[in-house]
């Protein structure tokens, strides 16, 4: 069980200090799949750095299992929204990378690799080198990398943000067995609302300035799940509404004053005359 | 190849014209003849080896010493700050300034050139340590950290490895320092070496033989730089896929 405390964190640049989160309390339960989303600048990413322990929160504290994180760990794996492959190994050395460092025995090592290489269905280049893959399959590699772990803990950055849409599709329903087959829990960072709707059970909506927790969702659909099904385009639409007020808040701040909220959603088309003659 | 042939012709034709007395300006064969000469009597042989021994040994102490070095500054941004521009500095000195120092310290000889040699390419061997390691993308490093790779567990699994090009981009220009600082220090400290016969071939008067050993070092250093470290570069290259444009 993951359990953040009034975790807040500011950031100094040089024009003065920066809010990024405010007082967030956030309880995730083992195996729970839940999903952060938000407008850009609203600290989910923070949050999940703070997780990880690659930053540190300025106020408040992370609890795991009841103990304090104090520093990163192979306990709780990152997968960024870059590959992030070392390109002097070859796939299968990028996977064992971190059994290596955890001492684990090579032919375990190269086992559990190609178990997880299997997974993504990349066996057959786990002799190629990382620049020989395409980023889909990079992406693929850095997913085996980080399941090859065995961590009880999953962070995952947008990390299928920048990935075409039929290979995000793809791996979407490989993440989906894979956490279905390996009951690992796991905190997904998107601000896709869509692809948090369809992976998680439980949608964090942040906001920003000060980054903090909004609104959460449930959603109690049956695995594996298809984006077209109904109830989920219900749960996506109901964020999004929630979201929209967000995201022009930020691109307001950000546009300045040249942004002028959308005043109404109706189109002027050349058929807004229907009906007139009757 | 046709375009030496050419440069050689050329060089025959000058020579022949007579504009310069032969004590000046060599023939293409008397220089060939000359090498040939050398190689038979043993002496451009033992010359080369004496060379070679000295520049190897003084390279190899420069890598010891400069990777150390380097990837000590890197370290601690205490150290960086203070001996960075120092190294730049000193970089820039050209190492036979060092001669009449080492002279001083370890008297005419072995160990002085020894040591111009070693100076002249440490300090571009940690300057590229140095750049190659503060050059490592910082998502290798939070990748190593979540993986628990802490300490000299992460210099040696990544971040070496990910400076290793910038390294060796270093050691291959550190060689061609160490090589003119060996060739400056033979010429100014004379034992034996090339350095030694091609002040040797001044002292005679004999030209075939200083443009001969000018050739013979411009060979070796090519050999060296092409089929070693140029080899080495290209795998690597090859291997990170920096090779398509």
């Amino acid at each position: 069980m993951l359990k953040l405390k009034g975790a807040g964190k500011i950031f100094s640049t040089n024009n003065g200090k920066i809010k990024a989160l405010e007082n967030v309390n956030l309880t995730v339960a083992r195996g729970e799949f839940l999903s952060l989303v938000g407008p850009s600048g609203c600290g989910k990413t923070t949050v999940l750095n703070i997780i990880a322990g690659l930053e540190k929160a300025s106020s408040g504290k992370v609890y795991k299992e009841g103990r304090e994180i104090t520093g990163a760990g192979p306990d709780r794996i990152v997968m960024f929204q870059e590959p992030a492959l070392f390109p002097w190994l070859r796939v299968i050395d990028n996977v064992e990378y971190g059994m290596k460092i955890a001492g684990v025995s090579k032919k375990e090592r190269r086992e559990r690799a190609m178990h997880y290489l299997k997974m993504v269905h990349l066996t057959r280049f786990a002799h190629h080198f990382t620049h020989e893959l395409s980023g889909g399959m990079r992406q693929r590699v850095a997913l085996s990398r980080a399941l090859a772990m065995n961590s009880d803990i999953l962070l995952m950055d947008e990390p299928f943000a920048a990935l075409d849409s039929q290979t995000r599709r793809i791996l979407h329903t490989e993440l989906q067995q894979i956490w279905c087959a390996t009951k690992k829990t796991i905190i997904f960072v998107t601000h896709n609302v869509e692809e948090a709707v369809l992976l998680a059970d439980r949608v964090i909506v942040m906001a920003a300035d000060p980054g903090r927790i909004k609104k959460e969702y449930r959603v109690n659909l049956a695995r594996p799940r298809a984006p077209e099904h109904a109830g989920l385009i219900r749960i996506v639409n109901q964020i999004m509404k929630e979201l929209k007020e967000e995201v022009e808040k930020v691109a307001r701040s950000e546009y300045d004053s040249g942004w002028s909220l959308q005043k109404s959603a109706f189109l002027l088309s050349p058929d807004s005359n229907v009906g007139g003659n009757i | 190849m046709l375009f030496y042939l050419v440069l050689i012709a050329m060089w025959e034709g000058i020579f022949r014209t007579g504009i310069w007395p032969d004590f000046l300006f060599p023939s293409p064969l008397g220089v060939f003849q000359n090498v040939l000469e050398g190689f038979q009597d043993r002496s451009f042989i033992i010359a080369i080896g004496a060379s070679m021994k000295r520049v190897i040994l003084g390279y190899s102490i420069s890598l010891v010493l400069g990777l150390s070095l380097g990837l000590l500054i890197v370290a601690s941004k205490f150290l960086d700050e203070v001996l960075s521009p120092l190294l730049l500095g000193l970089q820039t000195l050209p190492s036979i300034c060092w001669l009449p120092l080492a002279i001083l310290w370890f008297g005419i000889g072995e160990d002085s050139i020894i040591f111009v040699v070693a100076v002249g390419s440490t300090f571009s061997v940690s300057m590229a340590t140095l750049g190659g390691v503060k050059n490592v993308p910082p998502i290798y490093m939070r990748v190593a950290r979540t993986m628990g790779a802490k300490g000299i567990k992460a210099y040696t699994s990544v971040i070496i490895p990910a400076a290793f090009p910038t390294i060796i981009t270093g050691m291959k220009q550190g060689w061609s320092f160490a090589w003119r600082a060996l060739m400056a220090g033979e010429l100014l400290s004379p034992k034996d070496g090339l350095g030694y016969i091609l002040t040797l071939g001044r002292d005679l008067h004999d030209m075939n033989q200083v443009v001969g050993v000018m050739i013979i070092i411009i060979i070796i250093g090519l050999i060296i730089d092409k089929f070693i470290f140029g080899k080495v570069e290209c795998s690597i290259r090859q291997r990170w896929g920096l090779n398509r444009a």
